[in-house]
């Protein structure tokens, strides 16, 4: 019957509808921009192309972008960690403020970041006064562009990581001690592997806002070309020089490098999964 | 013993979850800690197990003090109630975590593993993740991993909890296997009765942070000393009942029963008696019963059970004001409960409505000191609005009994207490008034609404020259003064008086003190029976004179709180914190009241003429509610004549040596005399 379709026990009804709209959107937003991006670039002869991506001013930015994407996810895992772990185990005053103030890189305009963390981190600024003393240049140095690639990652990592810690009952931990395991043990042995899957897509999201991110980086960078020039602000000095098509064909690689970076983790997520599945049988 | 619980407390939010519980545990014996959720129980367990901290006290595990020792030092294999396997670990694992975590070799391990797997009957599942097994064999897997290290100590979270009722029984079962097999000592935590019945070789009963009773399951279950665990253990009729050295009666015809059980006493008491319902039998007529008639009766439902009929029974012919407390629900009118057996149906059928006669084969008597509680007060509005106070009406529930309302005019007024001739006109009137006993705190904490009219309906009238009978109960703002009054009702033969400040506070520390040797007994007996029903931590506290010299006081003022810890737990089951103060008792205990309001005075007496005396200034207008137990000396406890004067008020003539060896020769003798009496 047509009409059983209707009665199917989902809280949304509608397969066909809801399926339509998302190739649609999907389509529109985000495979057609990109297939435009790449077309553009392909119109490009080989040679032009090469000369473009490997010029030493792109192969250094790139280095930038994704090395201090990396790391600043890297930094992120760690402490977004521990940040999600005080949010999620201990009750403390002042707790919904902590957890509201996670989301503030998420509201401000990125801009707006840059500028309070260049601010702060100059070397006149509040902390930027005493790290100078040190001999620790943070702004406008590649340190300065992991600093805000941090902050910008950051609610990522804590928001994907609060509901997986949330799972990690008390009673395993209190299971793993009573059977004489110490705290590193239970941490490694117990809590990492519970929450190793979030992690990972945290370290995803953080990473891919991070290459993707503009705004807050060009204020503390400094853009020295090849040494604090990130890739997405050479594209801007290609589309102000009005050369669209070396400004796609550097966002291309960017295409294909994020695109490598996140099936990586992807797979290593879904070998992890099939590990687990694995040892069942 | 294994292991060795003492005064262990434990505080959580400004309550006490787990108040003083001392216990000790065999070897190889399989303990039951058995109390409703809430009781404290699993945070007992919690505290052995070393994953809670105590706020006071030690545990023991083999004779070593683990109370400061982390859990994973302790050597001990908890299993839990959802349980907690980890869940990325195949069933191999998780059961080689423990040793593992101790680094034994991969062969030895896996040897260890197929054993626990085998006790466990689960041989061959050892690459199963645990979500792919069923939970009661999730559970048999908790069970080998908490025993792979070879604990010395098994302790069970209510394990069976989320399991459905036939692989509940069929993993008791392998658990009650497994611990015969290895003679591990083992505690388990249940709110379930039934599971603690076959599993256990004594059972504690928890209520209220405190462990109530510890005993057999059988002893238990046919010799309560508590209400509460005569309600809580199966199904109990509990019924107030007049005891004289004839025997039992109940309500105002009297019924004699003999009665065999207990210690007679001279004078007619009020006192609590348990019915199971499968000790009461029904016959046609009085002379019909083969066991002895307690009264008449209507049958008002019968329900099928299968194996048993349950039957409701209302009481008739003048009993039904002893009738105080159903065993499950909270309807106003007086039923007994009764089973019967296809064999006992077939000899005697009945029909609803049907008039039968009641017999008691087996009746057992509770030995508590505070069976009921009668509010005094000079007019019925007054005893109305005593008799409704939020925190006496949740501890009547709590404690199953009932609050009376009794008007005595002559509480009004300025009447001298010697004054005898005004005692019989002076009775206006009293009835009883029915507690719904299902009321529990929150309910009672709603103040006047808490006594549902239906109760209210179930209203006995009493002979008004009926003699005292409870504890009587009066306000602490009266017209005569709170001496007066406390005379007055001493002298017509009450022996605990309740004294109640408008809007009494939940008392959270109740302070003991008794000013002379021969309340003692009365004393510890009336705390205990309280302590059972308020969460209230408990503290002795006895008074030495300041003046003298305290130094060579000190040894004799230590020598008599641990007397009196030590009849209180050997006698009473209670366990008590105590404290030794110098100075005017009067004045000490007046301070120790005024550091906080939600405390309760037990005051123990046997001279009459301390209250207008010394205590004068403390009863003029009490902020905190005050249980005065007042004994006769001459009645009161023979102990006193066995050549023990308390310590210190004979120290004003001749402190010291002299009072020593007394005191250490008649102490434990008495306490084996009084080893039965526990008091509920």
């Amino acid at each position: 019957m047509a009409g059983s379709r209707f009665h199917q026990p989902s809280v949304l009804p509608g397969f066909g509808l809801t399926f339509g709209f998302t190739t649609f959107f999907l389509s529109a937003l985000v495979l057609l921009p990109l297939a435009a991006l790449v077309f553009m670039a392909a119109s490009m002869s080989w040679g032009e192309l090469l000369r473009v991506v490997t010029s030493a001013r792109a192969v250094g930015s790139y280095r930038l972008s994704f090395g201090a994407s990396l790391l600043a996810a890297s930094i992120n895992l760690v402490f977004g960690f521990v940040i999600a772990w005080t949010l999620v185990r201990y009750r403390f005053p002042g707790r919904k403020l902590v957890d509201a103030l996670i989301d503030m890189p998420f509201a401000l305009p990125t801009a707006v970041s840059g500028i309070a963390l260049t601010s702060v981190f100059a070397q006149n600024g509040w902390i930027g006064r005493y790290l100078s003393l040190l001999g620790i240049q943070v702004a406008y140095t590649w340190i300065g562009v992991t600093v805000a690639l941090t902050l910008i990652g950051m609610p990522f990592m804590v928001r994907t990581l609060q509901p997986a810690i949330t799972e990690v009952q008390r009673d395993l931990e209190d299971a793993a001690e009573t059977l004489g395991a110490g705290r590193f043990y239970v941490f490694r042995r117990i809590i990492l592997p519970t929450v190793l899957p979030a992690m990972l897509t945290g370290f995803a999201l953080a990473f891919a806002r991070a290459v993707g991110e503009y705004g807050s980086v060009i204020f503390i960078a400094g853009n020295i070309p090849r040494k604090t020039e990130i890739t997405p602000l050479l594209i801007v000095i290609h589309l102000q020089e009005f050369d669209y098509r070396g400004a796609a064909a550097l966002g291309s690689v960017m295409l294909v490098m994020s695109f490598v970076v996140l099936l990586t983790i992807n797979l290593i997520h879904t070998w992890g999964r099939r590990r687990l599945v694995a040892a069942a049988c | 013993m294994s292991i060795t619980l003492d005064q262990v407390t434990k505080r959580y939010q400004g309550s006490t979850v787990v108040n003083d519980v001392s216990l000790d545990i065999g070897d190889g014996e399989f303990f039951v800690l058995l109390g409703p959720s809430g009781s404290g129980k699993s945070t007992l367990l919690r505290a052995v197990a070393g994953l809670t901290g105590v706020d006071h006290g030690r545990i023991s595990l083999h004779g070593r003090d683990v109370t400061h020792l982390a859990a994973r030092h302790r050597g001990v294999g908890l299993v839990f109630q959802n349980y907690a396997l980890f869940r990325h670990m195949s069933v191999a694992d998780n059961i080689e975590f423990a040793l593992r975590v101790r680094r034994m070799r991969a062969a030895e391990r896996r040897a260890r593993r197929k054993e626990l797997l085998r006790l466990v009957a689960l041989e061959g599942l050892d690459d199963r993740l645990p979500a792919q097994l069923s939970g009661g064999q999730q559970q048999r897997v908790a069970v080998a991993r908490a025993l792979a290290h070879k604990p010395e100590v098994l302790l069970l979270d209510e394990p069976f909890g989320a399991l459905d009722a036939k692989i509940r029984e069929e993993l008791r079962r392998t658990i009650r296997k497994v611990q015969r097999e290895l003679g591990i000592t083992t505690v388990l935590v249940t709110h379930d009765q039934e599971e603690a019945f076959a599993l256990a070789d004594r059972i504690g009963i928890m209520n209220l942070g405190r462990l109530l009773e510890v005993g057999r399951p059988d002893d238990l279950y046919a010799r309560p000393a508590t209400r509460f665990v005569a309600t809580f253990l199966g199904a109990a009729n509990l019924l107030l009942a007049r005891q004289s050295s004839r025997g039992l009666s109940f309500g105002s015809e009297p019924v004699i029963i003999p009665h065999h059980e207990g210690a007679p006493h001279a004078r007619e008491h009020e006192v609590v008696a348990v019915l199971r319902p499968e000790e009461i039998e029904l016959a046609p007529a009085r002379d019909a019963l083969a066991s002895p008639y307690m009264a008449d009766g209507a049958v008002e439902e019968i329900l099928f059970s299968g194996a048993l009929e349950r039957l409701r029974v209302r009481l008739g012919n003048g009993t039904a004001g002893a009738h105080v407390v159903r065993s499950d629900d909270g309807a106003g009118e007086p039923y007994l409960e009764v089973t019967r057996t296809q064999h006992e149906q077939r000899l005697f059928p009945v029909t609803v409505g049907q008039p039968v006669a009641l017999g008691v084969r087996r009746l057992h008597v509770l030995p508590t000191p505070l069976s009921s509680f009668v509010a005094c007060a000079p007019t019925e509005a007054l005893a109305d609005a005593l008799s409704r106070e939020p925190w006496l009406t949740q501890l009547a529930a709590r404690m199953k009994t009932r609050i009376a309302v009794r008007v005595e005019p002559a509480l009004g007024t300025a009447a001298s207490p010697q004054t005898e001739g005004e005692t019989a006109a002076s009775a206006a009137g009293a009835r009883f008034i029915g507690i719904a006993t299902g009321v529990e705190p929150a309910a009672a904490s709603a103040g006047a609404d808490c006594v549902e009219p239906a109760a209210r309906a179930a209203v006995a009238e009493l002979s008004p020259h009926a003699a005292f009978a409870g504890a009587a109960v009066i306000a602490a703002r009266q017209e005569t003064g709170v001496v007066r009054s406390v005379e007055w009702l001493l002298a017509r033969g009450v022996e605990e008086v309740l004294i109640l400040p408008e809007r009494t506070a939940a008392p959270r520390r109740v302070l003991i003190h008794w000013m002379d040797e021969c309340a003692r007994r009365a004393t510890l007996a009336v705390s205990a029976s309280l302590l059972r029903h308020v969460p209230a931590e408990a503290v002795y506290v006895d008074i030495l004179p300041e003046h003298g010299s305290p130094e060579a006081a000190r040894p004799l003022g230590m020598r008599a709180l641990l007397d009196a810890r030590s009849e209180a737990q050997t006698v009473h089951g209670l366990d008590m914190r105590t404290e030794l103060r110098y100075g005017d008792v009067a004045q000490e205990l007046a301070h120790r009241l005024a550091e906080r309001t939600d405390q309760l005075l037990i005051l123990g007496l046997c001279d009459v003429a301390d209250l207008g005396g010394r205590f004068a200034a403390l009863l003029a207008r009490p902020a905190s509610p005050l249980l005065i137990v007042y004994r006769r000396a001459e009645t009161a406890d023979r102990a006193a004549t066995l050549g023990r004067e308390r310590p210190h008020r004979a120290a004003d003539a001749r402190l010291g040596s002299q009072a020593a060896p007394a005191l250490g020769g008649a102490e434990p003798a008495r306490v084996r005399t009084a080893g039965r009496e526990r008091y509920a």
